[in-house]
């Protein structure tokens, strides 16, 4: 009895690591600027709960990661926006087929140098200072002041999100100064005085100002919050994407599972992403 | 003695191997910034040139031996089954920011072939305006600079190969297209200068131009894309003799009738085509409409519509012009008299991705009327005016219908079939089957490609 005990105690021990490494995920996450904190929250967090996990995550744009998942040099990729066309019939081409995943919503921020007594704007003025025809902060109720406006290249999904959903499709200004990550957005705005940019909500911090904004010409201004993104009132909100191709879906489906999962989502809210409930 | 060695030997092999680890984390250990610079620089410079390229093999049976055919050229006399490497492609790009140079070669059990030659440089200012110069597409219609390796059958439609014989020409282009970020991304111009010869060297003064304005967008979903383009041709080659025939009606008769031209003077090739293409992204997966319609005036011989390019020029004897036109003509055509021809045709695609599977269905119709003057019983009928019609003035139409496989991103296996139709005329009846235009002519040709593309 005493020796079956034992046996049985040895194969259990003996299966135990194969039973916690069941769920060990090693994958690469490659894409948006604007999901990048997440995703390497999720990274982490799913890492510490799952040892020998190992979730690389870089950021660099939608359209990079995107472009990394077609070559197959990543896993998955993050994106601010959705898949193009044309994209889908080259991974097609490829004859793979894709899956696409949304793993919660972002508020777009306009964000001003907190020196900037500016601290609302309707869609239409942002239309006019982003696309170059309102070139002072006095046009719009501030000082004398020239505005210098700071915009993501053209690879970054939140660049053609803004660009849809704010311009209406209109040209930047030609004089916009394109910023190869977030981050660079974020430091410009913070040490120019007259700098005008645009960020995820999760990039917000004290050295930034946030602006509230009107999308019915200066009724309601909103500010742009979890809790207004999720009640759908702020007008700039998008879905954060995650593709991959479905065929190696189940090497990293436990950390797509994760993401989903009731634990996964508190992530999103405490990074301060909207949830998808 | 012999175990000593032996024994020496596998401590040695043992310090050794434990010696490289050792060695390589101390390696590893003094990598400094300037050597991950120096790494970072040359994948910089390495990333400038890119190879590409792709190999098409295919097995294919005809109805009939020997059969003429535009599923990749004509079948041997005799022959209706062929194993043939159809395409083998490597193209070398050099892209330096604003400017690019392109070489691609095609290698098959034919030989060497040079198929694409240019220099691009783009203006660095508006990034706006291109200029290409060498041997390259024809920037014509959409079928033409649609890759051979992407395309979801085997071969360009009849008209194109009749009248873009190896799609390519040597001149200049220039092309418009504003950068990514403007509004005016969807629209492009492409104005060519060409020398209306092929690949091969140039065998006149003048010029042929060649331009195609295309649109294309996108909807705001990413479920719909669409494009729409206009092309234009206008050019021609010098008469190396004096007689032109151009079809007109005198009574009953619709003949060739001769005009007396100028030798040196130009003949005319003037092609205008409209094309379109929509894509749609829905439940039974990616759905594509494609389909040109050219028309225009084709200068030919009595034979062939073709354009006088390439395998028909080579095909006849060389000789420089003397005379009045001396210098003006060099041309391996001579001897050769003008018809020219009212031609018409188009194609359609209709491409079904099957839901997310690597499968994709294809079925496309295309036709070529060398001759829109006439047409049925009228074709080679006698004539007391003037000179006949004859085969090259036989309407085609080919119904393909086709599966591709792609099985990874560098294989796709094909399956195609084509179902060849020719116009019927009860004057040219011929004991041989590869003659007679009296009925619906056996055919058809059956293709089986594996590509490898990398």
């Amino acid at each position: 009895m005493k020796k079956s005990l034992i046996a049985m105690g040895l194969v259990v021990s003996m299966m135990l690591p194969s039973v916690m490494n069941a769920q060990k995920v090693v994958c690469k996450v490659k894409g948006s600027d604007t999901c990048l904190p997440l995703s390497q929250k999720f990274a982490e967090v799913y890492g510490t709960k799952n040892p020998g996990s190992g979730i690389s995550v870089i950021g660099g744009g939608s359209g990079v990661g995107i472009s990394a998942l077609l070559s197959g040099t990543t896993d998955i990729a993050q994106s601010s926006r959705k898949m193009k066309i044309d994209e889908k019939m080259k991974i097609q081409e490829s004859g793979k087929s894709l899956k696409e995943v949304i793993m919660g919503y972002d508020a777009l921020s306009v964000i001003v140098n907190p020196s900037n007594p500016v601290s609302k704007l309707t869609r239409e003025q942002l239309e006019g200072i982003f696309t170059g025809k309102i070139t002072n902060w006095k046009q719009v109720g501030g000082q004398d002041l020239k505005i210098i406006v700071y915009s993501r290249e053209t690879s970054s999904g939140t660049y053609e999100f803004f660009k849809e959903t704010v311009l209406k499709k209109k040209n930047f200004a030609s004089n916009a100064l394109l910023m190869a990550a977030t981050g660079a957005v974020v430091q410009s705005v913070s040490q120019t005085k007259g700098a005008i940019g645009y960020v995820g909500l999760a990039y917000l911090e004290k050295d930034i100002k946030a602006l509230d904004v009107s999308f019915d010409q200066g009724k309601n201004f909103v500010e742009p919050t979890v809790q207004n993104a999720k009640i759908k009132k702020y007008p700039i909100t998008r879905p954060l994407y995650y593709y991959y191709i479905s065929s190696k879906e189940a090497a990293f489906k436990p950390f797509i599972n994760f993401i989903l999962s009731a634990e996964g989502q508190k992530i999103v809210l405490a990074e301060g992403y909207v949830p998808l409930s | 003695m012999k175990t000593k060695k032996s024994t020496f030997f596998t401590a040695a092999l043992v310090a050794l191997s434990l010696a490289t680890p050792a060695l390589a984390q101390e390696n590893a250990g003094t990598v400094s910034y300037s050597d991950v610079e120096q790494l970072q620089s040359d994948n910089a410079l390495a990333k400038r040139l890119k190879i590409s390229g792709y190999i098409q093999t295919q097995f294919q049976k005809a109805d009939t031996a020997g059969i003429a055919s535009f599923a990749g050229g004509d079948f041997t006399s005799g022959i209706d089954n062929r194993i043939a490497v159809r395409r083998g492609r490597v193209k070398f790009l050099y892209d330096n920011e604003n400017a690019q140079a392109v070489v691609q070669f095609d290698i098959t059990e034919k030989g060497l072939g040079i198929k694409d030659v240019y220099l691009t440089i783009l203006e660095p200012w508006l990034n706006t305006v291109s200029v290409t110069g060498g041997v390259f597409d024809r920037p014509f219609g959409y079928e033409i600079s649609y890759s051979s390796s992407t395309r979801e059958t085997p071969e360009r439609s009849r008209i194109f190969q009749t009248l873009f014989p190896g799609e390519r020409d040597l001149g200049g282009r220039l092309s418009i297209q504003a950068p990514k970020t403007s509004n005016w991304n969807f629209l492009r111009l492409d104005l060519g200068l060409i020398n209306g010869n092929g690949t091969n060297v140039e065998t006149d003064k003048y010029k042929d131009f060649v331009g195609h304005l295309s649109a294309t967008k996108t909807s705001a979903d990413e479920k719909f894309k669409w494009g729409l383009g206009a092309s234009f041709y206008k050019g021609g080659f010098a008469y190396t003799t004096t007689d032109l025939y151009t079809m007109k009606t005198t009574g009953a008769d619709k003949s060739f009738i001769k005009e007396t031209v100028k030798k040196g003077d130009r003949s005319l090739r003037q092609y205008l085509g409209l094309d379109a293409q929509l894509s749609c992204d829905w439940a039974l997966g990616i759905t594509q409409f494609r389909g040109e319609y050219l028309m225009g005036t084709q200068a030919g011989t009595s034979s062939s519509s073709s354009s006088l390019t390439a395998a028909n020029l080579s095909a006849v004897s060389t000789a420089t012009l003397t005379g009045s036109t001396a210098g003006a003509v060099t041309s391996s055509n001579v001897g050769k008299d003008v018809y020219s021809r009212p031609f018409a045709g188009y194609y359609a695609y209709l491409i079904q991705n099957i839901l997310q599977t690597p499968l994709q269905a294809v079925v496309k119709y295309d036709v070529y009327d060398p001759n829109t003057y006439i047409s049925g019983n009228e074709i080679a009928s006698a004539v007391t005016v003037g000179k006949k019609t004859g085969s090259a003035d036989v309407k085609y139409s080919t119904l393909g219908v086709g599966l591709n496989y792609r099985w990874s991103s560098n294989v796709k296996f094909m399956a195609y079939y084509d179902f060849v139709s020719n116009e019927t005329t009860s004057n040219i009846v011929d004991a041989s089957t590869l003659k007679d235009l009296s009925k619906d002519r056996n055919d058809n040709v059956f293709t089986f490609r594996v590509q490898y593309k990398f």
